[in-house]
């Protein structure tokens, strides 16, 4: 994973004739082996050049005092051509001056002359050992930026599918939002207006995360909007959706969902359940009531079930809420659960007004109890409100 | 959460404890494949002691139900919680895989 692989070049430079040979001669069997491969530069103005040229290069090794240019120089320069290389200094015995500049200028260690060439091989055994760790760490550290664009793209996806806008009408309000978790989760909820005045509620969960859920998720909102508009009925809606998306579902995703029929000219609420949370209704007194569960599977795991579907007459003034078990199974710093208790009982104090505050009311009651946890799940919310 | 299992009867009990959710869905996938007897043996998954399961466990629930399924082998859980057994009923996976009191019940559900 580090992208370097012996021999490991390796640059000499110095001023000084004798140098070259010397290395030559005693590092020959790790030359021979294939360990290392040496390239020789005179100052400091050369080395840049070799540098320049072989990009393969991954130590310096480098005398002090040089024409031209410098060791010192020099290792203000290395960075500038490729920061990852790593600089050795030789210096005099005993000079510590110029070995703390070295430092302080970036060298990753020292060896003194005259040369002892069994401590050079140590040193640089562990010069590059400690460069393949940390060209480690830079790959797994793009890997991880190239992970995080792939949630970005799957996190745009998701609010890209989110309506914008709700239908308004003298006789309904619907009010909707999504809390995405930080790791790209499924939810989604739509809202359509059907033939005749009727409108067309969804709310899903998709049992995965990141790219490959974000994409079941838009192939399932797709699908669901093409059966709600041919099909009308929430049953035949559901179970067309879950015969096409069990086509080629090799790796077992499903989706949760709740689908539901209203209109609001006789104030029929007509839903089918698949697999999901059962929404709840809360009447004009604040009183909560679970709209039962129609006994659907979640969809896109067998095909050709059947689902049923119920119907309600909701009264004035009564809130129908859709939601997902981010909102229900959010959790506080002691691993509590908010659960279905506190979701019925929040309005038992205040009636509810209009569907935006509901749902705000709910969203607020979630962050609350959760306080410092961290979200792992997206929260979603629709409410429907009745209106005489 | 921890997974242990033993061969019995002709078929693997898998008990798994703790918590699964999308962080250690992976984990539990991979050691539930590893469990899978080499002479196509049905399982028991018994989650007595599992606390919670998200969606991306009840996914890998039904993955491993279709390699079981590959081999002719059954899969069944048991001893679920209240709350799992919720999240069972809610999500319809009880009527995708049979879903038994104890592990007794479920070896005999399975034949066995």
């Amino acid at each position: 994973m580090s992208g370097i692989q012996p021999p490991y070049k390796i640059l000499v430079v110095d001023d000084e004739p004798d140098l070259q040979p010397l290395v030559q001669q005693r590092m020959r069997r790790y030359v021979r082996s294939g360990q290392y491969q040496f390239t020789f530069a005179q100052n400091g103005v050369e080395a840049l050049e070799c540098l320049r040229q072989d990009d393969e290069i991954v130590i310096v090794l480098s005398d002090i005092n040089m024409p031209k240019m410098d060791g010192l120089a020099l290792l203000d320069q290395i960075p500038k051509v490729n920061p990852n290389i790593r600089s050795v200094i030789i210096s005099a015995y005993g000079d510590m001056k110029n070995i703390r500049t070295a430092m302080n200028r970036g060298a990753f260690d020292f060896v003194t002359k005259p040369v002892d060439f069994d401590d050079l091989k140590l040193t640089i055994d562990r010069t590059l050992q400690q460069l393949l760790e940390w060209r480690d760490a830079l790959g797994a550290r793009d890997r991880l930026v190239a992970l995080q664009n792939e949630l970005n793209v799957a996190s745009q996806m998701q609010q890209s599918i989110l309506p914008k806008s709700f239908p308004q009408g003298s006789d309904f309000e619907i009010y909707a939002s999504m809390k995405p978790a930080r790791s790209v989760g499924g939810d989604f909820f739509d809202v359509m207006r059907l033939e005749g005045g009727v409108l067309g509620l969804a709310v899903a969960d998709v049992s995965d995360k990141g790219v490959p859920a974000a994409l079941f998720m838009m192939s399932s909102r797709t699908l669901l909007k093409g059966a709600a508009i041919g099909l009308g009925k929430p049953s035949e809606v559901l179970a067309e959706v879950n015969n096409l998306l069990c086509e080629d579902n090799e790796t077992a995703m499903f989706v949760t969902l709740v689908y539901a029929v209203y209109d609001p000219s006789n104030r029929k609420l007509t839903f089918a359940n698949g697999g999901h949370n059962p929404p709840v209704l809360i009447d004009r007194d604040g009183n909560a009531t679970r709209l039962p569960l129609t006994g659907g599977v979640a969809l896109g795991l067998v095909p050709d079930l059947e689902y049923e579907q119920m119907s309600v007459t909701l009264s004035p003034g009564d809130h129908v809420i859709f939601y997902t078990d981010g909102v229900t199974e959010a959790m506080n710093e002691a691993e509590e659960e908010f659960g279905m208790d506190r979701l019925e009982g929040l309005f038992s104090q205040s009636r509810p007004s209009e569907a935006r505050v509901v749902n705000d009311v709910i969203f607020d009651a979630v962050m609350d109890f959760a306080g410092d946890a961290p979200q792992s799940d997206d929260i979603t919310c629709m409410t429907l409100r009745a209106e005489g | 959460m921890e997974l242990s299992s033993e061969n019995t009867g002709g078929a693997v009990i898998v008990k798994a404890v703790g918590r699964v959710d999308g962080a250690n869905a992976r984990d539990f996938h991979e050691g539930l494949e590893a469990s899978i007897g080499a002479g196509g043996e049905s399982m028991v998954l018994d989650f007595e002691g599992l606390s919670y399961i998200s969606s991306a466990g009840l996914r890998v629930v039904l993955l491993v139900a279709k390699t079981l399924q590959q081999q002719s082998a059954k899969l069944a859980v048991c001893s679920l919680s209240d709350s799992i057994r919720e999240v069972f009923e809610i999500s319809g996976f009880d009527k995708i895989v049979p879903v038994y009191a104890d592990a007794g019940d479920a070896m005999s559900g399975l034949g066995l």
